[in-house]
Order: C-alpha cells, then sequence, then structure tokens
C-alpha cells in the first residue's frame, strides 16, 4: 500500500519504462530508415521488404513448425509427468522434483551449445555412439532436432502449471465422484481431467507463445544448415544490408509482437477461467497415491530418460568440452585434458569482466530490481481500481517482446534520449533491459508473496494510526521479506540465465557471459565458449543451491 | 443386531502411521434414525464416517451395510468406495465445478446406466423436493451456499442410498441460517424415512437433528444415548462437561452420605451432590451445575448459599447471572435483572454432579 502522490508516480515511472522503448519500435518499423538519421520518413517499405524477403516466409513457416512441434511433445509429457509426480506413489519423487525443473534455468544458449558437443557431428556422445555401432542415426542440425530439443526443455513448463493445478484440484469432489460410484478410471475421465483442462489449455498457449520467443536454440543449431526463424532472422538481418537496418530488425519484431500480444492477452482470459474451477475447496483431506505397481519401472525409466536427454547429456558435454583441447573419433581422452580455456579466459580483461557483471548483475541488479517490483506490488496491493488494472497490464506487455527485441529497443532508448546517452556503455542499460524483460515474472513472485498477508493485520496496522506508507514499512514488508530473498534468489537465476537481452547491448563495459556467448559463438571460440558456458552453469547453479539451502519454492 | 440395523459397525480401529485415530469404535445404525457423531476435534468423529465410506484405510474391524458385509479385515473383504453404494454430503459439499446443477445430480445415475429419460425424471423429482427445481442449469459457483448444500444432498440422495453419510452438514453456513438449515434438514430426514449418520462438533446441533447421539472422544466412543439420556445422564466427567452449558467448580470432598457427596469449594462453599464417581473423603473432585438448573432464592433454607452478585446480562430471552465464587465466576439464569450484591442462590443437589 502506498499513499497516493508516490503511488502515481511509480505507475508513470512503470508505464514510460515499458511503452517507451516498445512505442520506439513500432514507430521505426513505419519508418523508411534509422531513426536518428534525418533522411527517414513515414513509410510502410521495410514492411513491404520483409515481406517480399523468402528467407523471412522460410522463418515465419519454421517458427510455426517449432510452436506447433514443441507444443504436441511438451504437453502430453508434462502433463504425464505432473500426474505421476502428484497422484501416483512413484518411488523417490520427492528427489525428482528439484531436477525435473532444472532446464528451466539453463540458459537455452548454453544447452544448445552442450548438445552441439554432445549430439554434433564430432559431439562426445556421437563419436561413441559410433564407435560401438558404426554409425550415428541423428542429425543435431535438422529442423526436426530443434523442434524435439525444443519440446523437451520445455516440459518443465508444462510440468509447473499442470501439477500446481492437479494438487489444487481437492481431493473432496473426487471422492464425491467415487460415492457416487465412478471407478478410479471414470474418475479421472470425468472429473480430475475436465477439472485441470483449463489449466492445460493455459499451458498449450503459453508453450506455443514460447515457440515464437526462443532464440539460443536455433541460433546454434539452425545456423549450419541455414535453419531460420523469426528471431534469428531478426538477428540476421543486422548483416543483411550492412547498414543499421533497424527499420527492418522494427518491422520484424512488430510482426512478432503482432502475434505474441493477443496470445499474452489470451493466456490471461484462461488464467482467469481456470481461477472459476477452484473457487471452492474443502479442507484438503489427505490424498491417497495411486499405486503404480509395477508400472513404477516403466515411468521411472521415462523420467531418466528425459532427465539424461535435457539435463545430462548437455550439461555433461559443456563440462566435459571444457576441459579438454580437441575431440575427435579416435582421440583418448585423458591425452587432451586440460585447463587451458579456463586460463585463457581469466588472462583476457574482457572475459573476466563479463564474469564479474553477470555476478553484479544478478547480485545487485536482481536486488535492485526486486526492490522496484515490490514498489510496483506495493502500488497495488489490495486497491482494486482503476490504476491497479492499468498495471496489470503494463505488466504483461514485455511478456510478449522477445528478450532480443526488448534489448534493441532499450538500446535505443539510450541512443535517443539525450541525457540517458551517457548511460548506454554502463551495466545501468542492462539492468534496466533486464528488468523491464522480466518484470511479469517477477511481479508474480511479489505478488504471490504479498498474498500471503493476512488482510487483517494490515487493517489492524490502519485502525492503530499508521498511514497507507508506514504499514507497507512496518506490517507487510517485514511480514514477507522470506517471500522477497526468495524473489531474489529466483531472479538472480534468470538474470544469470539471461543471454538475448544484452546481446544488442554488448559494449566495452556491458558485457555479460550470455550475451558474450552468443557474440563469441558467431566468431567460432569454441573452446572460450566451453569454458564460459561452464561457468555460467556454476553461477545459476550456486544460486540454486542457495535457493535449495533456504527452502525457496522454485515455483509458485 | 436385529433386522433393523442398516448399518454395523464392530471393533472399527485405524492409525495414521502410529498414530491411533480409532481405538476399536462399535455402533449400530437402525433404519429411520439419526445418529449424530459429536466429539472435539481430533475425536475421530469424521475418520469414523470417512471409514465407512471406504475413503480411509482401518486395519482391524468390521463394517456392514444392509446385511451386506463391506469392510471385514479379518476376512480380508474392502469393497471400495463407489461400490459400497452410500450417500456422502461432504462438509464443502465437493460440487464439481464443471457440471451444471442438473449434470451434477445425475452423474451417479449415469453411472448406474439410468436410461436418459428417467435421469431426466429423477434428477427433476429430486430437486424439485429440494426447492432446486428452477436452478437446474446453473453452475455450482452461481449458487449460494444454501443452495450448494442442497445440491449436494440430492446428489447423495438421488440413487436412493441405504444409509446417507452428512459430514458437518452445517458447518459451512453462517449463524442464522444454520438453525433454519437445521430445522429444514431434520424435517428431511424424518419425511424421507432416511437412515443418516451425522458427523458434528456441536452439541446443539446433535441434539436437535438425532435420534441417538454417539459422544467420541480420543478415538473411542465415550458414551451413547438419545440426546436426553446424553444430556441428563452423563456417565463421565467428559461427557458432563461436553453437554450442555455449565458451570465447573474444583473442590474436596468433605462427608459422604448414601449417594450423595459434600464438595468443599475454595474453602468457603459446601456444596451437597450427587456422586458420579467413586472418590472418597479428602480426593479433589470437580463439581458440575448445569447453568440453567441454579435458581436465585429469596432467603436462606436448604441447600442455599449466600453469594456475591457481581452483574447481570441481558441474553434476550433471560438473564444471566454472574457470581464471584471463591477465584472463579459461577453463572446462574434468571428472568429479572438484578442489581449487583448479596443474593441467596439455591443449588439443588439432584442438579450438582460431583466426578
Amino acid at each position: 500500500m502506498l499513499q497516493t502522490l508516490p503511488r502515481r508516480a511509480v505507475v508513470a515511472l512503470l508505464a514510460l519504462s515499458v511503452f517507451f522503448p516498445l512505442g520506439l519500435v513500432l514507430w521505426q518499423s513505419v519508418l523508411s530508415g534509422p531513426f536518428f538519421m534525418p533522411s527517414a520518413q513515414l513509410s510502410l517499405e521495410s514492411f513491404v521488404f520483409i515481406f517480399e524477403d523468402p528467407d523471412f516466409w522460410m522463418a515465419t513457416r519454421n517458427t510455426l513448425i517449432v510452436a506447433v512441434g514443441m507444443s504436441v511433445i511438451a504437453i502430453p509429457l508434462g502433463a504425464v509427468l505432473a500426474f505421476i509426480m502428484v497422484r501416483t506413489d512413484l518411488p523417490g519423487r520427492r528427489w525428482l522434483e528439484t531436477p525435473i525443473l532444472i532446464p528451466i534455468f539453463v540458459s537455452p544458449v548454453v544447452l544448445g551449445f552442450g548438445y552441439v558437443v554432445s549430439l554434433g557431428p564430432v559431439g562426445f556422445f556421437s563419436v561413441w555412439f559410433e564407435e560401438l555401432f558404426g554409425y550415428v542415426p541423428w542429425n543435431i542440425y535438422s529442423l526436426a532436432a530443434i523442434v524435439v530439443i525444443a519440446g523437451l526443455t520445455h516440459v518443465p513448463h508444462v510440468y509447473l502449471y499442470s501439477s500446481s493445478a492437479l494438487r489444487n484440484l481437492g481431493s473432496d469432489v473426487e471422492e464425491a465422484a467415487r460415492l457416487s460410484g465412478a471407478s478410479p478410471f471414470r474418475v479421472a475421465r470425468d472429473v480430475s481431467i475436465p477439472m485441470v483442462s483449463p489449466a492445460l489449455l493455459y499451458v498449450g498457449v503459453l508453450v506455443f507463445f514460447l515457440g515464437f520467443e526462443i532464440f539460443g536454440l536455433p541460433l546454434i543449431l539452425g545456423d549450419p544448415e541455414g535453419h531460420l526463424v523469426l528471431t534469428t532472422y531478426l538477428y540476421k538481418l543486422t548483416n543483411k544490408l550492412g547498414t543499421p537496418s533497424y527499420h527492418l530488425m522494427a518491422a520484424v519484431a512488430t510482426c512478432i509482437i503482432a502475434v505474441t500480444f493477443p496470445l499474452v492477452l489470451l493466456q490471461r482470459a484462461l488464467l482467469k477461467s481456470a481461477q472459476r474451477f477452484v473457487a471452492m475447496k474443502g479442507k484438503s483431506a489427505r490424498q491417497r497415491p495411486l499405486a503404480l505397481g509395477p508400472w513404477k519401472w516403466l515411468a521411472l525409466a521415462v523420467i531418466a530418460l528425459w532427465l539424461l536427454l535435457t539435463i545430462v547429456v548437455p550439461v555433461s558435454g559443456v563440462a566435459l568440452r571444457s576441459v579438454v583441447s580437441s575431440w575427435g573419433t579416435g582421440i583418448n581422452l585423458l591425452e587432451v585434458l586440460t585447463l587451458d580455456h579456463f586460463r585463457a579466459v581469466f588472462e583476457e580483461d574482457v572475459m573476466i569482466r563479463s564474469i564479474l557483471n553477470s555476478i553484479l548483475i544478478g547480485t545487485f541488479g536482481g536486488a535492485l530490481a526486486v526492490g522496484g517490483y515490490l514498489l510496483v506490488g506495493l502500488a497495488t496491493h489490495r486497491k482494486p481500481d482503476g490504476l491497479s488494472r492499468l498495471v496489470d497490464y503494463i505488466v504483461l506487455t514485455p511478456r510478449a517482446v522477445p528478450g532480443l527485441m526488448a534489448g534493441l529497443a532499450v538500446f535505443w532508448v539510450f541512443l535517443f534520449v539525450p541525457f540517458l546517452a551517457p548511460l548506454r556503455s554502463t551495466l545501468f542499460s542492462v539492468w534496466f533491459a533486464y528488468a523491464v524483460v522480466w518484470l511479469a515474472y517477477g511481479m508474480r513472485l511479489i505478488q504471490s508473496a504479498l498474498m500471503q498477508v493476512g488482510p487483517e493485520l494490515e487493517e489492524a496496522g490502519r485502525l492503530v494510526g499508521a498511514s497507507r506508507a508506514r504499514v507497507s514499512l512496518d506490517i507487510t514488508v517485514p511480514l514477507i521479506r522470506n517471500g522477497l530473498l526468495g524473489a531474489w534468489l529466483l531472479v538472480f537465476m534468470i538474470f544469470e540465465r539471461e543471454y538475448s537481452t544484452g546481446v544488442y547491448l554488448l559494449s566495452p563495459g556491458t558485457e555479460v557471459i550470455g550475451a558474450q556467448i552468443v557474440s563469441l559463438w558467431a566468431s567460432g571460440a569454441v573452446d572460450v565458449v566451453a569454458a564460459l558456458s561452464l561457468i555460467n552453469m556454476l553461477l545459476v547453479g550456486s544460486g540454486l543451491a542457495l535457493a535449495l539451502r533456504f527452502g525457496v519454492k522454485l515455483h509458485d | 443386531m436385529t433386522d433393523k440395523t442398516i448399518l454395523s459397525v464392530d471393533n472399527l480401529a485405524l492409525s495414521y502411521g502410529y498414530n491411533p485415530i480409532l481405538k476399536g469404535v462399535s455402533m449400530q445404525l437402525r433404519r429411520g434414525e439419526v445418529v449424530s457423531l459429536l466429539g472435539p476435534s481430533g475425536s475421530g468423529k469424521t475418520t469414523l464416517l470417512r471409514a465407512v465410506a471406504g475413503l480411509e484405510q482401518p486395519h482391524a474391524g468390521s463394517v456392514t451395510i444392509a446385511g451386506r458385509t463391506i469392510y471385514d479385515a479379518a476376512a480380508g473383504i474392502d469393497i471400495p468406495a463407489e461400490k459400497r453404494d452410500l450417500g456422502l454430503v461432504f462438509q464443502s459439499y465437493a460440487l464439481w465445478p464443471h457440471k451444471t446443477v442438473f449434470d451434477n445430480v445425475a452423474y451417479p445415475l449415469k453411472l448406474r446406466k439410468v436410461g436418459q429419460g428417467e435421469i431426466a425424471e429423477r434428477v427433476q423429482a429430486a430437486l424439485k423436493n429440494l426447492g432446486l427445481g428452477h436452478l437446474a442449469e446453473r453452475y455450482p459457483h452461481q449458487l449460494s451456499g444454501g443452495q450448494q448444500q442442497r445440491v449436494s444432498i440430492a446428489r447423495a440422495l438421488v440413487y436412493n442410498p441405504p444409509v446417507i453419510l452428512l459430514d458437518e452438514p452445517l458447518s459451512n453456513l453462517d449463524a442464522k441460517m444454520r438453525e433454519e438449515a437445521r430445522a429444514w434438514l431434520r424435517n428431511l430426514i424424518v419425511e424421507m424415512q432416511l437412515s443418516a449418520l451425522v458427523v458434528t462438533h456441536d452439541q446443539s446441533e446433535a441434539m436437535a437433528m438425532s435420534d441417538r447421539i454417539l459422544l467420541l472422544n480420543g478415538g473411542v466412543i465415550e458414551q451413547q444415548g438419545s440426546p436426553q439420556e446424553m444430556y441428563s445422564q452423563p456417565q463421565t466427567y467428559f461427557v458432563a462437561d461436553f453437554m450442555g452449558s455449565n458451570n465447573i467448580l474444583k473442590g474436596r470432598i468433605t462427608e459422604i452420605c448414601d449417594g450423595e457427596a459434600c464438595v468443599e469449594v475454595a474453602g468457603q462453599l459446601r456444596l451437597w451432590g450427587r456422586r458420579r464417581s467413586d472418590a472418597a473423603i479428602g480426593q479433589e473432585v470437580k463439581a458440575v451445575l448445569r447453568v440453567e438448573q441454579l435458581h436465585l432464592a429469596d432467603g436462606p433454607g436448604e441447600h442455599r448459599l449466600a453469594m456475591d452478585l457481581a452483574t447481570s446480562m441481558f441474553l434476550g430471552d433471560r438473564y444471566e447471572y454472574v457470581f464471584h465464587a471463591g477465584d472463579t465466576l459461577l453463572r446462574a439464569w434468571g428472568k429479572r435483572p438484578e442489581a449487583a450484591g448479596q443474593r441467596w442462590l439455591e443449588f439443588p443437589p439432584e442438579a450438582v454432579w460431583v466426578f
């Protein structure tokens, strides 16, 4: 809760941070040249150009294939996984929960790199497989491989939403069906599945939407055979015409937003209708888990295979690649072991700076971002008025803008606004972009913490004479400090993982590991990329270890 | 067991891990009878109901319904919940939010492969019976709490189960509606000649609704009987204290004469009361006095004591007087407001139970 004036100031600043960069993208898309050129005029020629480019249509087609394909793979797998974890007596369920969520926190660009060094033509696993069986049946650079990998790595998203829907489903409605005479199978068919179907529909739209956003995987896996998706097409446009083709990039960005923004609004509507189903909840009786019997071995084998493919293979590939000098058929692992790559990283100022910057942006930047999200959260906390509804929509908007384009838009803001220009090559510009891109995620963390505070505790504060601001400071914030700590750790991990947002902001002084990997990958410096990737995973891993140590829930 | 018995529970025991919840409970429900399971929270009353329904897993004993054994630990019989043919009204109502009122009530019939036409007929009849005829096409979230409860009852009754189980049926209603619903529910059960087992933690609800009360305490039945018996002939201190509105005085027995004992409270009050335990002279005891049994008297006399009236409170239909009795307070009811000061209070020995 905030007083009226600071509340309006917070919302105004928030609106400016979100809509100004976005507006700049839309404005740029209808200009004939970069907006800072005096010759730029209002025109639709950028749209004409990309609509006439066959690559654009190929990228659109591929994006649709990836989005549909990964939904088809991730949704059934994630839903089945959630059912097994929540409703059955699978042994070791408690231990599996954390590994299942890990792919969410590994940078996709690191994952993509991991698949290349593990399953690529001369990858570790490919070479071993070839030595054993004489051939390699897969091609990691095909569009099908991108779809499968994108699908498998998005299983945790589906798992998160369907498992929480299954947990929220009071067992009383199922028991009522049992007593009415329904067998366990009919209970699942007539009650459980229809009741979680809104959550499944929601997550279906979410995964489809994420298909439009993915950048790291197609950048690394799609490049060798030239499979472009819309985000990588946008990225490659930079060099297409030789001159900065900002208007073309803005046009592509506008096309992507035209698809993603309605999807975000659709998600919001679906979430609302899903909540209707959990409106009534009885006292949650102990659920008797379904006995799997001999099926548990099959279930365990499926989960183990999935974990092997999505975590063990890429992560072990990155780790191994970072300590060998070269790799290929007939090479003895022990002879090529080396620490040279790490030495190379720590000898270069740029690399050291990117590591330090990454740590800074995760720790201090993360704390600062959580502070900002908290202010926005307090501005709308328990004040269901027009301003709060407006904030709801503002918060959702950056969700529709992929990180790559958000980074570009922020870059333009710092280029365009005179008094901000000196900040362009400081870490502030990167932090600002990160904070805006992850606004919706952070706000969800903050809001779920705020909702835990009983309204009567705050009302009691008001009644004994504290102002709104006082109540926030003395009652609300102290009560949610554990939630804030958790939010900080999660935002730390997300900021370490982030890579695409920093790509266009990369300049001396603003290097972060993720963007550095993207830029080094283009130059083919595989050794350094491997070392940096491992360091990146270690940073995320230490955040994860701390979060687990403090008992932070990895989901809400 | 007589042939009038419709539900019979024999020595049922149930534990959560090493924590015993039911320690051998036996009870019977006769056809057309309403029995309440009453007890404080944690006494096992809801667990007993859920075990009868097949939603909890006992480890010993047996349950028989209408002559059919549905659970018998020794014989290894455990009929799943859906085959027990019981009706259960959940405390939360547990209506399926994705089905309309009509579909909620029709579902048990659909599972029993009843024809479409007959389903429509029986559901409409059930809804009409409960005053819900006009709400058939609504969804549960569009109904008030009282309406949801009626739908939940209709769903449990539509397939004519031999026994209907009700888990705290009135606890989700607000206080004023609860009294109306209580009368409505009792009337419905009597009119439809249902055999019902009701869980409740509210003693007045239990007394008003049932023919017999089972008072549970710590997983065993403390006492069972008609509401009148439970109220006026409690066998243990727990029952005396749980039922009714009481004054509890702690003291020491100073004299025993036939079935009566004299209790000295806080060194000053001396009361004669009925002996309800075998406590001897000199032992610490508790005297239970029903609030409505104490009367103001106009002067000294047998079983009358002078007491210090602190205040009187207006309760609408009566006044409640608050007396100082040593270091505790004593409550009594009367018709007139009384000013504070010295008063005579009568303690009829048959209304003082010494445990």
